[in-house]
Parts: C-alpha cells; structure tokens; sequence
C-alpha cells in the first residue's frame, strides 16, 4: 500500500507537470487581458496536429520546436482580428467568443485531419520505461517533466529580468497605470497572449505522444487547468504552477483510495479552497473582481 | 405622389409582377407536384458527429449513404425514394439526443429512426420512439438491456450485445493466457453491462477477478489505474474502454512496457482507434464485429470495400457495416411487409435472415424475433502491429463464430416482447 501511494505520487507529480504547463498559459492570458480563454484545449489541438504534419519532414524534435511557434502564430493573428475588439467589454464577451472558436476549431481540424484519430509516435529512445520497478516513470514522461520544468524556468525569468516581462507583470497589477506610463499596452496584450498560446501549442505536442491525437483532446486538459489556476489563485503563476501539480498528486492519490472519485476530487478541491480561501492558495485578494 | 401610397418602398409595377409571379405559381403547382410522383420515405438519423464518438458515428453514415444511395438508384423502397436526415445527437448529451430524436419524429416526420452509438443515448431514444411508435433500429450501442430487459417492439439492434461480446473471448482469453483477470472499464452502461458477462464468464470458468478499475468515459491519462492494476499482479490484462479511451489506454499500456509482463487483451476492439494507434500500442486478442479481410469469394464483399474505400478512402469499419446493414434491412422489411407502417414491418423484421450480400459474412445472420438482437459473427483474432505487407490490414483473423452460439437465449436476456396487436 505504502508503494502504491509513492508510485500514485510520483505519478501525479508528472501529471500535474503538464496540467500545470497548460495553466499557465491560461493564467498569462487571464492576468494581462482578463480573457478566459476557453479555446486554449483548441489551441492544444491545433499544436498536436501540427506537430503530426511537420514530422515527417522535420521528425519529433524539429515538429516539437516549429508546431508551437506556428500554434502561437496563429494565437496571434487571433488574438488581433477577434479577441482586442472585445477588451473593453464586460468579459463574457470575451468568453463567448472563445468557447465559440473551441467548436471552430474542433470542427476545422476534424474537416482537414478526419474525425478519427491519428496515430503519432515519439522517439523509440523515450518509449521505455527506466526501470521495471518504476515503469511508470517512461523515458517520454522525464523528458516531459523536463520540457515543461525548462519551459517553466524560462518564463519566470524573462517575467523577472526582461524589460517586457516587468511591463507583463506590472499590467496585471495595473494596467491603466502601465498603459499611462506610455507602453504600449496594445502590443503587450498581443504578444503576452501568443506567449500562453505558444504554452497551448507546446502542451498539444507534448500531449499527443502520451493520448491519442484527435479533434477533442484537449477538453479533458482544459478544466484540470482552469481548477489549477483557482486553486493557485489567480493573478499568481507560482500559484497556478503549485496547483497544477497539486490536483495530478491529488487525483493520482485518489486512484488509489476510490478510483470512481479520482476525476471529481479535483472539483472538490477547488470547492474547498473557494470556501476557506476564496482568493486561492497564493492568490492576490481582489484579482479579477 | 403615387408612391406615397404605396405599400412601403414597393411601386406599383413590382406589385404587379409579384402578383403576376404568385398567379403563375398557382397553375404551375400542380404539374410539378404531379411530376414529383409519391413522397419520398425519411430515414431519420440520431448519431454523434461531434465528441468522442464522432468517428463511430460518422462511419456509420458513410455505410448508411451507401445503402440508400444503392436503393434509390434501384427503385427505393416500394416505389419510392429515400431521404435521410443526419442530425448530431452529440457523444454523451442523452438530453440533446432526445432532443433531436423529438424533432425528426415530430417535425420532420420520419417513417424510420436510426440511433445511437452510444448505449445509453441509444436507451434513451429507444423510450421515444416506443412512445410515438416509429421503427427504430440500434445500428451500434451495445448494452445489453437494449435488447434485453428494456426490449421494446419498434427496436432493433445491429451490433452485438456486451453480453455476446464477453461470451465470444471468455473462453479464449482463459485458455491462452490464464485465470487471474483485472479489468479496465468505462464508468457507463456500456462498461457496467460488459463487465459483468465476463465476470459472469470467468467465474463459469474457474477464474478470479483481481480488480476492476472503473474510468470515467474521457478519461486521459490511466497511469493512476494503471499502477494499481499491475500491482494486483494478474494473468490477464482486460481492457473494455473503447474508442480514444482505448487509444490512450493502450498507447500508455505500450510505452509503460505493461504488455511485456502481463497479457493485455480484450472484448470489443475496432479499427478506427487501432488506425490512431501508434504500431507498438496495437497489441492482444481481442473480437471485431466485422472485419474486411475475409476469405476471398465472400459475395459482395470486393464491392462494397471499393464503394465505401471510393466514398472515404479507407477500408470499411465494423461502423461502416453497422450502418449499411440497417439501412437495407429496412428496406428489406418494408418490401416483405409491403408497406412501411411500423408495426407490419417490425414484424417482417423479427427473424428476418440477412442475404449475403448484405451481410458480408460467413455464417447465418439473422435478427431474432424473441427480443430482436441481430445474431452477427464475432472476428476472434489478434492485433497486427504493421499489417501483414498491407498497411490497412490491422487485425489478424483466427476464426469466426456464429452469433448464435455466443449469445444468451432469449429467455436468458430478460426480454418480454409485446407485439401490439
């Protein structure tokens, strides 16, 4: 039992690293624009079958470069033709849009790709597990973690040390105060929504070497991220990456106890926390309200 | 001044011609309702095109458009031609699949109801139907009280049920690879109904059961259930997710190296998750309902893999044949009955034998009367990872059994039929 538990742990910890790289750019999007962008799981989607496209020309490791720099280009061009007309409204706006352009692009990629899924395979060197005791912990997983600590790493500190990263968080807190100081807040919101699109696509790459790639699997990733941003706390990327490998430790663990429940926890972790700390676990009080 | 009397911006000389247009309208009307002949026989369509099951769904649409396109270029059903309306009943909303399946039988009048892929959808719609009386044939939703406790006289159903499908592997399963199971299955009717024919089965035959991990439909990741399952330590691996449940399972059964140390297997397996596999996930035995690879010389089996690999440019699924079957059995009921009313046709139905081309397939296959459940062969054999020298071939065939001989009798299923009089 007590191996079991370890095993659930370590596991949930490898799940949660993805959640939590989804999250984040999720959060990105959220803090800066305040865009709940549900047609981030279409962005996944759209880089997984990228992905597919390019390697047979470029193999994995150029698909894994090249997908999520096409996937944020195409966030792009998103964000400029449909999503800034709606910045100044209330954020349903924005909110519809978004879950209108999930179906577009569950829709689109079915017409172009089919509605069955296609096979997509990653490198043999990262296919076997590194041991037979620990055979969940597969050479692909590691490197997953690995990308998505290196990836993690990066943001933080392009955030911390770049003149563009201080403008991005600095428009969280305040972005009249930022826009009044002269930056140029149109183009910070469109780059800052490419960079968590960029995360989507990177993500839908990543995903699709562990699930099958097909025109909806990125909603089943999409609520698990939502939760990791509450429980996190919104306005706080430390946060939503805690969360993130909080509910895959959390679910992993409830497989083990009650698996039927091993989905619902996550929800009831969220419910908890917006009961005893509304604001998340390293939330700000009063972001987005 | 005459247009300030006028009706809105319309002068009076394009009142004139509107009212000339409509007059003429009048005497033309009945040449062209004259020439129409009789109207045209609906099949209405309730199936996913959208979630998870849109790929199920939408082979069964190809094999249905097939069939009716076949029929009407030969005269329709008695005389007249067929119109199919196709609407998305979604993968898991039996809200909406009510919905829809409302709107084609009292909208849209539908003389005949097709749906669904999903069991508990397919039960679902089944009430309906019952309820407005319309024929209503189940081309692919496998839980067993479909045609079991819940059998209805207007339903039919193509597919197996879970319970065939248990009884079609059990045996192999214990004899090739041992008698210690542990499940994987899908937290829904399908799953629950599926599980326990091969729990009933196992037990039958000796077996036990180390677990059985119940996943909900959508699940991504199964490494938590996973961990558990070979922890148990069992001979046998059964995996009864179907559709991309299935494709993630096994891809992550492969890449944790779970099939090199335990057997991995299962029922029900088709080819459009194998397609999305990766070449080392397609591994294990496992039972197709239908499969294109038969013995050469099967009547019109060459025809109907060039018409459906014309139409979508593959070989045809177990869904494709799902949906061409119970379109042409039908029709071929309504010309037995002579007529389409409902109820005369669900009798010219019950223990109707399918003609082989249409059912593309050795064996006899026939819809019983009892609780009309076709009785279709299963396609025991395993996976093929590369495709023996054909990339489209995916399943190796070992035999094919009679329907019949796996499925329960009806008094077994719970079935009371109650043919109106």
């Amino acid at each position: 039992m007590l191996q079991l538990i370890f095993f659930n742990v370590t596991n949930g910890l490898i799940i949660g690293a993805f959640y939590a790289l989804m999250a984040i750019g999720l959060s990105l999007i959220l803090n800066l624009s305040g865009v709940i962008n549900f047609a981030h799981g279409g962005f996944l989607v759209i880089g997984g079958y990228l992905a597919y496209a390019l390697t047979p020309r470029l193999g994995f490791w150029g698909a894994l470069i090249v997908a999520p720099f096409l996937t944020a280009l195409i966030g792009f061009a998103v964000e400029r033709l449909l999503i800034r007309r709606l910045y100044g409204r209330d954020p349903l706006y924005s909110l519809l849009l978004t879950f209108g352009l999930a179906f577009i692009i569950e829709d689109g990629t079915r017409q172009i790709w089919g509605a069955n899924g296609l096979p997509f395979s990653v490198p043999a060197a990262l296919t076997s597990p590194l041991s037979y005791q620990f055979f969940f912990i597969t050479g692909y997983r590691m490197f997953m973690v690995a990308v998505v600590a290196i990836v993690v790493a990066l943001l933080f500190v392009l955030l911390r040390y770049t003149r563009i990263g201080v403008r991005i968080r600095a428009g969280t807190l305040d972005l009249e105060t930022v826009a009044a100081l002269g930056v140029n807040v149109r183009a910070l919101r469109s780059l800052n929504f490419a960079v968590g699109i960029f995360l989507a696509g990177l993500a839908g790459v990543l995903a699709a070497g562990q699930i099958g790639l097909e025109p909806t699997m990125g909603d089943g990733l999409l609520m698990p991220s939502f939760i990791a941003i509450i429980v996190g706390g919104v306005g706080s990327l430390t946060g939503t990456l805690l969360g993130g490998l909080l509910i895959g430790v959390a679910s992993g663990l409830t497989a083990v106890i009650f698996p039927s429940a091993s989905e619902a926890v996550i929800y009831v972790m969220m419910a908890i926390v917006l009961l005893v700390r509304p604001r998340g676990l390293l939330g700000e009080e009063g972001m987005l309200t | 001044m005459i247009k300030r009397f006028g009706v809105g911006g319309l002068d009076r000389r394009a009142l004139l011609k509107v009212g000339a247009a409509a007059g003429l309208a009048q005497v033309a009307a009945p040449f062209v309702i004259s020439a129409r002949g009789e109207a045209p026989i609906k099949i209405g369509v309730a199936n996913p095109l959208t979630g998870t099951y849109a790929a199920p769904g939408k082979n069964e649409s190809i094999g249905m458009q097939l069939a009716v396109d076949q029929l009407n270029a030969k005269n329709g059903i008695l005389g007249r031609q067929i119109e199919m309306l196709i609407e998305d009943s979604t993968s898991g909303d039996a809200g909406a699949a009510v919905q829809k399946t409302r709107k084609l039988i009292e909208r849209d009048n539908v003389d005949f109801l097709v749906g669904n892929v999903n069991s508990a959808l397919a039960q679902a719609m089944a009430q309906v139907s019952n309820e407005k009386g319309v024929l209503h044939i189940v081309p692919g939703g496998h839980t067993d009280p479909i045609t079991g406790t819940d059998c209805k006289w207007n339903v039919f159903r193509v597919c197996n049920t879970t319970r065939m499908e248990a009884n079609a592997v059990s045996d192999l399963l214990f004899k090739t690879y041992g008698k210690k199971w542990h499940f994987i299955t899908p937290d829904y009717a399908f799953g629950h109904t599926l599980y326990q024919g091969c729990e009933a089965d196992l037990k039958k035959l000796g077996g036990t059961v180390t677990g059985n991990e119940l996943t909900p439909l959508g699940t991504t990741d199964f490494s938590a259930y996973l961990i558990k399952a070979r922890a148990a330590n069992p001979d046998v691996l059964v995996v009864l997710v179907q559709g991309n449940d299935m494709v993630n399972c096994l891809k992550q059964i492969s890449q944790f190296g779970i099939d090199k140390q335990i057997h991995v297997a299962g029922t029900q397996q088709e080819l459009e998750p194998v397609e999305a596999m990766p070449p080392e996930a397609r591994v294990g035995v496992w039972m197709f309902e239908w499969y294109w690879k038969q013995a050469a010389g099967t009547p019109g089996l060459d025809d109907f893999i060039a018409e459906i690999r014309k139409r979508s440019g593959k070989v045809p699924t177990a869904r494709t044949w799902f949906g061409y079957v119970t379109i042409h059995a039908y029709a071929l009921a309504c010309e037995k009955a002579k007529t389409i009313e409902a109820k005369a046709a669900a009798k010219a139905l019950g223990d109707m034998e399918l003609p082989p081309e249409i059912k593309l397939q050795p064996n006899k296959v026939y819809f019983r009367g009892g609780d009309h459940q076709l009785m279709l062969s299963a396609f025991l054999g395993e996976l093929l990872q590369t495709g023996d020298g054909d990339p489209e071939n995916l399943f190796k065939v070992n035999s094919i059994v009679a329907g019949d001989s796996i499925a329960p009798s009806v008094a077994d299923t719970g079935c009371k039929m109650n043919m109106p009089a």
